[in-house]
């Protein structure tokens, strides 16, 4: 009864298939971000949902039926989907939600739904109000990125050619504040950085407060609720994803060149910058995505060991949204931290060459 | 009597995520948690209290707290919840439900007076079956039909307090006695102030000798603004902070701050240094209330949970452990029962002096209060 079907599959040509790969994949994707986006709803949504379910269907129907080449051609858009199907889902049809609204003004002040109206002044004032929490985040993240890559890039490399056999436990010893929350490690130095607490006598005894106050670490006697306190947790915090990628990328260099470069007298910290960190910019690099990017929009660390000084656009972004209600201007100061992010991140895998990560 | 209360929210929160969770590898049980209509208190005899984190007496220490004594009276299932953190999270939470006509899980929960009347205006909530709460003849005259509930069918105060100010004697090495007490330069960094804006606000206002009662437009409050710019400018403001400033108090990391006398009572029991004080120039005067949301299932039973608070006699138990002033009359005879002490002192039940320092902040219009909050939260810094 199947056989003409497959009699048919059969005949069509590679690039037909991936004609019909690629037209399934787009047509599936933009209905999921149709409904997401409610760009469709109801009843409509529903009928939209099931053609793409339908066309799922028939795209595994042909691959299952279809001759070798048929699937060879189509397999690689069957791969693709769960992936894009995801992301047009749970990211794409967010990212519009939020354009949306950010382009949007409320009616009245406690409107649940804000009205579509191309209200261009949101981003102004996302501008002109938060210029500063902008400024410090990018700063903060900034220094507190520098100063994870000064401390993980030491602690990688020994964990990669020092660790021999204890490897694996320092590798865990790295991994093991995970297990505790991250709001609870970051509340935690709220008492050991206390006005009265134990870093301060330390200090104090030491009479190493007058150096800090002059390196401006220390303010008034404060450790905490300080800038250096906000940059300081954030290093902490984001130390882990400094020091994992560059140890795999450290991990995966051959002794044997480092060898070579002595052999050809090179000194040992010659070695160490012509070889050894060249071939780890890598790590270096995702590293510095992975604490950068998040860094920059996080709101913990000012919230708790900052002052009403040295707020982050993260923290402005939070209030806008869950205490003030202005869902456009917090929609459009994330679309804000957004662009700016991706435009540092591209100028800065510019200079720093990303082909080396594959 | 009581432990570092407060310090212990965080815990609690981690516990309740974790029963969330667990009840989440459930499939009925996130069905029902998606339902909306589905919640806490769906029976006929079931209740659902959203309260403020330590505002009632806990069943501890051998003694009855007031929910077991009201679920062993009335029979009312009841789930007492203390997810009620800051009046505008709260309200940024119920708005997408509330506001298109959905309604949510608790029958009562307990606005801070003005947002009690913020409620009332955009109809989200119902009207209290009065009748069946017989013992609401004991509100005291004080607070029947402010002008966020001028009819009083919507609201029932529960607690009432004041705003102060707050400090370690340890770390002032003095008391203090003026609002100006919190601008003082030996202070510098050491000053904390409350999000909420009518307490901080009211307070500075008091202090430059504006009465917070009467203030209609943003310019009558505009020099309390530019102080509390200034003073966060220049470093003398530490933290903006909800609830937690007890930590900060108690640690010595606030020298000073603004703050709630109920808490600075429950914390002297632990931390003898803290003080509290109504400042010279006067303090701000608030209350929590007892409200039914929009198309709450158990209307009868929040009436019999409301009429069994009213009661002096379990009203007493609460103030004796929450420490604040009581709405209800005949609480301070009953109270010299359990605790003389208590009853004799001023800021639970103030004086007629004491009380004509005290100033409610005024009732501002929907287009002045966004100013007042817009200008507010431009300083905290968030």
């Amino acid at each position: 009864m199947a056989a003409p079907v497959v009699s048919r599959v059969r005949n069509l040509t590679g690039s037909s298939s991936e004609r019909i790969g690629l037209t399934g994949l787009v047509l599936v994707g933009v209905a999921l971000l149709a409904v997401g986006a409610r760009w469709v709803s109801g009843p409509i949504a529903l009928v939209v949902l099931v053609l793409a379910a339908l066309i799922v269907v028939g795209f595994i129907t042909l691959a299952v039926l279809g001759s070798p080449e048929t699937k060879r051609a189509l397999s690689p858009y069957g791969l693709l989907k769960p992936g894009s199907l995801w992301l047009a889902i749970f990211y794409l049809a967010p990212l519009w939600t939020l354009l949306k609204i950010s382009l949007s003004s409320k009616e009245t002040r406690f409107a649940v739904f804000p009205t579509f109206t191309w209200e261009f002044s949101n981003y102004g004032k996302a501008f002109s109000d938060f210029g500063p929490q902008f400024t410090r985040a990018f700063l903060y993240a900034g220094i507190a990125t520098v100063l994870t890559i000064l401390i993980g890039y030491p602690i990688a490399y020994v964990i990669a050619f020092r660790g021999g056999k204890y490897r694996n436990i320092l590798l865990g010893l790295v991994v093991i504040p995970f297990f505790t929350s991250y709001l609870i490690r970051t509340i935690a130095w709220t008492s050991i950085l206390a006005d009265s607490g134990p870093a301060v006598k330390v200090l104090d005894t030491l009479q190493l407060s007058g150096v800090l106050e002059f390196l401006n670490i220390m303010q008034d006697g404060k450790l905490i609720n300080t800038p250096a306190a906000v940059i300081g947790g954030l290093t902490y915090n984001f130390l882990p994803f400094m020091i994992l990628p560059i140890y795999v990328s450290l991990e995966k260099i051959d002794v044997r060149l480092v060898d070579a470069a002595q052999d050809l007298y090179s000194s040992g910290s010659r070695a160490f910058r012509k070889v050894v960190v060249p071939l780890s910019i890598p790590g270096i690099f995702a590293g510095t995505l992975l604490t950068f990017i998040p860094a920059a929009g996080d709101f913990v660390n000012a919230q708790f060991l900052g002052n009403p000084n040295t707020t982050m656009i993260g923290n402005s972004i939070q209030d806008q949204f869950l205490r003030q209600n202005n869902y456009p201007v917090a929609s459009a100061m994330s679309f804000v931290l957004m662009a700016i992010i991706t435009v540092m991140v591209i100028v800065y895998s510019r200079f720093f060459g990303t082909e080396d990560l594959a | 009597m009581n432990a570092p209360k407060r310090g212990f929210s965080r815990r609690e929160l981690l516990i309740r995520s974790g029963v969330v969770g667990a009840a989440g590898l459930s499939l009925p049980a996130i069905l029902a948690a998606c339902g909306g209509d589905d919640g806490g208190s769906g029976g006929a005899d079931e209740l659902f209290v959203e309260n403020w984190p330590y505002y009632i007496d806990p069943t501890e220490d051998g003694a009855t707290g007031t929910i077991d004594r009201f679920v062993a009276a009335s029979g009312v299932k009841t789930t007492y919840s203390e997810a009620y953190n800051d009046n505008l999270e709260y309200f940024a939470k119920i708005q997408p439900l509330l506001g298109t006509g959905k309604t949510i899980d608790p029958d009562i929960i307990m606005p801070t007076q003005w947002m009690a009347g913020r409620l009332r205006k955009l109809g989200w909530l119902e009207k209290l079956p009065v009748d069946k709460v017989p013992n609401a003849k004991n509100l005291e005259d004080a607070f029947k039909n402010p002008p966020s509930d001028p009819t009083g069918e919507f609201s029932l105060p529960w607690q009432a307090g004041t705003a102060g100010i707050a400090y370690n004697i340890d770390v002032t090495g003095r008391e203090l006695n003026s609002v100006a007490d919190l601008f003082d330069p030996a202070f510098k960094g050491k000053i904390g102030m409350l999000t909420e804006m009518r307490d901080t606000i009211g307070l500075l206002l008091l202090g430059l000798g504006i009465n917070p009662s009467t203030v209609s437009s943003f310019n009558d409050a505009a020099p309390a603004f530019e102080q509390l710019e200034k003073a966060k400018a220049d470093g003398q403001i530490r933290a903006f902070t909800g609830n937690d400033y007890m930590d900060d108090l108690s640690l010595g990391n606030f020298a000073a701050c603004v703050g709630w006398s109920g808490d600075i009572l429950q914390l002297q029991a632990d931390n003898p240094s803290a003080r509290f004080v109504i400042p010279e120039e006067g303090g701000t005067l608030w209350w929590d209330t007892m409200v039914v949301p929009k198309g709450a299932k158990n209307t009868a039973a929040a009436a019999k949970f409301m009429d069994f608070v009213y009661d002096p006699v379990q009203a007493a138990q609460i103030t004796a452990w929450v420490q604040y002033m009581s709405p209800v009359k005949g609480v301070r005879e009953e109270l010299a029962k359990i605790d003389p002490e208590l009853a004799d002192d001023p800021l639970l039940f103030p004086d007629d002096a004491t009380r004509a320092r005290l100033y409610a902040f005024a009732d501002l219009s929907d287009d002045v209060e966004a100013e007042f909050e817009e200008a507010f939260s431009a300083i905290t810094g968030a």
